[in-house]
């Protein structure tokens, strides 16, 4: 009887042990990746914040009220572009970033457009329209690929697909926290409260041509940079995940192993008593 | 001489980021040229070529390729969608680019607007091979 929990303990173990080795394994794969994906989330901010400043001066200087990127429309229809994982085991990452979609869209119709193999097979399932269902690796997404994607998505917006634009990403705030952001891209709203600058800025040709000009760049920017913040946030959720994963592999060993002995202990006993009791006869 | 503070950023880095004493670019109306204390201004870029006169009165040739240039006090930022330095240039690969490009447009009509794609690309394969020639 003794025996056969043994065997079982220790198949336990095997078996714990082995998952231990694939988080390990994971863990430090993501730390890999960490130093790297950082790197160039640190590179794409400068962009993202210049360009911004740029484009909200030029739009606070608008006077004329029918600049397709500055007017809002009533809102038929929107489009999400959701940048995902991969893979899964990074924690609450992906599920945060559709958690975020569905409270954010609450009864308004929309389509998608999915960057990550997991944001692709989610909407899939939920039968959203998707813009593209190709761009399953976000890791190595590239600038121009981004540019590509921007000029698609303000095609659309043009031709009235949809009347908001809005990014849904993680931001990497520390190892430790991950947080989702809902930005709103399309129209680009007036920045509230600003102070008046008494400066005037000259504009060529006109504001409103610059912005026709200037705003597409400024959103593939900001979709390059949310792709860069988004996968930090990724490795690093993953590392975490895989981080505590192991530790918690290490603990159900030590305990197993512990109850392993004590069969194995009980067993001996047993085996000592039963050729006592036989000897004494 | 007096200088401004410039910077040059293209979404994947910081190309630029210290004083300068001038700066001419390829805009969408034609060349400007930069001075400091210039009045607040901006403009968006074209593709072009980009001479950049450091605070040691070096100048630095460069490809520069669309979005925007701001003045602002006397900050100058030249927000591009690429910007390299004619060493970093690729010669190669932007020569090869060049025919790409205009082997495509030989099969396209002018209407399309793949062939304004194109165009631009072989614009940007020429800007390239002449800044790293010059």
């Amino acid at each position: 009887m003794a025996g056969a929990s043994m065997k079982a303990i220790k198949l336990r173990i095997k078996s714990v042990e082995s998952t231990m080795q694939i988080t390990k394994a994971m863990q430090l794969v993501a730390t890999s990746k960490l130093r790297r994906a950082k790197e160039r989330m640190e590179n794409s901010k400068p962009y993202a914040a210049i360009s911004r400043e740029a484009i909200m001066a030029a739009v606070a200087q608008c006077v004329d009220p029918q600049v397709p990127f500055v007017t809002p429309r009533e809102v038929k229809n929107r489009c999400y572009v959701v940048i995902a994982g991969e893979r899964g085991l990074a924690g609450g990452y992906n599920a945060n970033v559709f958690k975020a979609v569905a409270a954010h869209a609450e009864d308004t119709p929309y389509c998608v457009l999915p960057l990550g193999r997991k944001a692709i097979d989610k909407f899939q399932r939920l039968g959203v329209t998707l813009l593209d269902d190709t761009i399953g690796h976000v890791e190595g997404l590239s600038v121009s690929r981004c540019y590509r994607l921007t000029q698609e998505l303000i095609e659309g917006y043009k031709r009235g697909d949809y009347d908001e634009l809005v990014l849904v990403y993680t931001s990497f705030r520390s190892m430790m926290s991950q947080e989702v952001q809902v930005e709103q891209l399309l129209p680009i709203q007036k920045p509230e409260n600003q102070p008046p600058r008494n400066v005037v800025t000259i504009y060529e040709p006109s504001p409103e041509e610059m912005l026709e000009k200037a705003v597409p760049d400024y959103l593939a920017g900001k979709l390059y940079s949310a792709v860069c913040d988004s996968f930090a946030s990724e490795v690093s959720a993953r590392r975490n995940a895989m981080d505590s994963a192991t530790k918690n592999a290490g603990e159900m060993i030590s305990g197993l192993r512990l109850k392993y002995n004590r069969a194995r202990q009980g067993a001996i006993t047993q085996e000592i008593t039963e050729i006592v009791a036989g000897a004494e006869q | 001489m007096s200088t401004f503070h410039l910077q040059i950023v293209t979404p994947d880095r910081m190309v630029f980021d210290g004083e300068a004493q001038k700066i001419i670019l390829r805009t969408v109306n034609g060349d400007v040229c930069i001075l400091p204390h210039h009045i607040d201004f901006a403009i968006p870029l074209g593709i072009g070529q980009a001479y950049v006169t450091d605070e040691n009165g070096e100048t630095r040739q460069a490809a520069c390729n669309s979005g925007m240039l701001s003045v602002s006090g006397n900050e100058v930022r030249v927000i591009p969608v690429t910007f390299e330095w004619a060493d970093e240039i690729d010669l190669e690969r932007a020569r090869r680019a060049g025919e790409a490009a205009e082997e495509r447009m030989k099969s396209m009509d002018h209407q399309d607007r793949d062939y304004v794609m194109a165009e631009a690309k072989l614009k940007r394969a020429l800007t390239r091979i002449n800044t790293k020639e010059m």
